[in-house]
């Protein structure tokens, strides 16, 4: 097991060379990213108009949370990690890593690693433009920006995700496509994670529910902690939630992984 | 003409075919139906959640807003089942040289790769999604009359050209960058701009999304219509810049053709 973490910093390396053979492919992908933000910002701004605040926020606290979002995006989404594993899989490739000596779990954890820092890289400018041209039209609330609350936040929802999308890859081992399940996860993921709009503007009981959530614990807890919209008892217990998952999704993972390979049937020369 | 009857009758050729191919993973077909309900549902509930806060948006009522949503809803489907999914075979065709295949048939490869593949699903999403509409009116007490609903099915058409010449706009960068799958998240991204009531923009954003990229118009003018009948001037701007997209969009996938080199040996 030592030995074979001797092994990990040449896999980051192919991991980054792999992301940055598709260079603009990641540019491209940088640079829609932020078109969410535009509409936030013109639909949001239809929406306060006349009013002073919505829900608990302020149209510049609103548009904070949404410029936040993008940066926790890129640093915590797998971008297609879950697509890669299900093809390795289903074709067979997963045979080569399995005689490598280095745990599956590792290996892709490595590659999700040096994936998101070449994103990081690439979605660099194309984010910090977005913060300054938002800045010039409204006065985003940076000052309250909490980085001790929220980089944690931000470590544990990769954590999260990137288990979540190992148990979602392992399915592969027993169904044909899991595209269909993909996607159906990432409309949620939108809608009970925060992303579309931030949970506290959902009804009260709704909200509850909400916060039991895995989802919430992907985008809407991070983003809220950066921007220093949770109190010291809240931020606790999301943390709390978001460890609580990340150990079951990792643990069941785990559990895929197991049953899965007894499954697997290497076909091919 | 009879080079448009020989259009045609390759359409409902491959359309057969595309059909049987789709009918061979039928728990495929019913899995992506809630896939694509998920979203539509998604989208609904963001409007219920922001008119929990108000009562109107930009001139919009809730109901009104179901509409402009359920329209957009209505052709994004029409567009995934009948021309979105081959255009998006388009980047992987380029990269292993499959569209040799096509270049070699006596058709146009526009046509050809536009009309390749088909989803059955979302034709029964569209289906829902006019529900919704009709659901959203009844609840505004709104009869639109038969012209109205004539006009409404033409501007649909209007919206299909609109989200066809856009991605067949992306799918072209292929030609010219090697990984293009990204287009597929472009294509979403910006269409988030056609479900926002064109009431709601200002200043240099409406300019742009009207006549350079025509989003706004995409659903706003078919819900306009429904809802406030016949207005001929954002008609006619909506049938010109559609066609101007259009042209553009087959410009250009010309020129990224020209660049096409095989990738087979």
């Amino acid at each position: 097991m030592i030995a074979s973490l001797t092994a990990l910093p040449t896999v980051f390396s192919i991991g980054l060379q792999r992301q940055f053979a598709y260079r603009w492919n990641y540019l491209l992908r940088a640079l829609f990213s932020a078109m969410p933000l535009l509409v936030s910002w013109v639909f949001w701004g239809a929406v306060f108009h006349g009013k002073e605040t919505v829900g608990p926020y302020t149209l510049a606290s609103l548009l904070t949370y949404y410029a936040v979002l993008l940066v926790v995006e890129s640093v915590s989404s797998p971008a297609d990690d879950d697509f890669q594993i299900s093809r390795e899989i289903r074709e067979g490739t997963l045979n080569s890593i399995l005689l490598r000596p280095l745990p599956y779990g590792l290996y892709r954890g490595t590659l999700f690693l040096a994936g998101r820092c070449a994103y990081l890289v690439a979605a660099l400018i194309p984010v910090a433009l977005c913060f300054y041209l938002l800045s010039q039209v409204v006065s985003l609330q940076l000052g309250t920006l909490d980085l001790a609350r929220g980089i944690p936040a931000l470590l544990g929802s990769a954590l999260l995700q990137f288990s979540l999308t190992l148990c979602l890859s392992f399915t592969s081992f027993w169904l044909l496509d899991i595209s269909a399940l993909i996607f159906l996860v990432y409309s949620m993921e939108f809608l009970a994670g925060g992303h579309v709009f931030p949970l506290d503007l959902l009804p009260p009981s709704l909200f509850q529910i909400a916060q039991f959530l895995p989802f919430a614990y992907e985008y809407w807890f991070p983003a809220a902690s950066l921007c220093g919209y949770l109190s010291h008892s809240a931020w606790q217990f999301g943390l709390a939630m978001q460890l609580g998952w990340a150990l079951v999704f990792l643990i069941l993972a785990h559990l895929l992984w197991k049953a899965g390979l007894r499954k697997y049937t290497a076909a091919g020369g | 003409m009879r080079p448009l009857f020989h259009l045609l009758r390759l359409w409902l050729i491959q359309l057969r075919y595309a059909a049987t191919r789709e009918l061979a993973f039928r728990a495929n077909f019913f899995v992506w139906i809630i896939v694509e309900l998920s979203w539509f549902a998604l989208q609904l509930a963001f409007v219920d959640v922001v008119y929990h806060h108000v009562d109107s948006i930009a001139g919009w009522s809730r109901p009104q807003m179901i509409v402009l949503v359920a329209t957009n809803q209505l052709i994004q489907q029409i567009f995934t089942a009948f021309l979105m999914p081959g255009l998006m075979k388009l980047p992987e065709s380029v990269r292993d040289g499959k569209l040799d295949f096509v270049l070699l048939k006596p058709a146009p490869p526009q046509f050809l790769i536009s009309t390749s593949h088909l989803e059955i699903g979302p034709v029964a999403n569209a289906l829902i999604a006019a529900l919704v509409v009709g659901y959203a009116l009844q609840e505004l007490h709104v009869k639109p009359d038969l012209p109205s609903l004539f006009l409404y099915c033409l501007l649909i058409l209007a919206g299909l050209l609109t989200h066809y010449a856009l991605l067949l706009t992306l799918v072209s960068l292929t030609f010219w960058i090697v990984q293009a799958e990204s287009v597929l998240l472009g294509y979403y991204s910006i269409f988030q701009v056609a479900r926002i009531p064109r009431e709601a923009t200002t200043g240099w954003f409406r300019f742009i999304f009207t006549f350079a990229l025509p989003l706004l118009l995409v659903a706003n003018i078919p819900a306009a219509t429904l809802l406030h009948g016949f207005q001929p001037g954002p008609l006619l701007l909506f049938l010109l810049t559609c066609l101007t997209a259009a042209l553009f969009a087959s410009l250009f996938f010309q020129l990224g053709l020209r660049r096409y080199q095989s990738a087979s040996s």
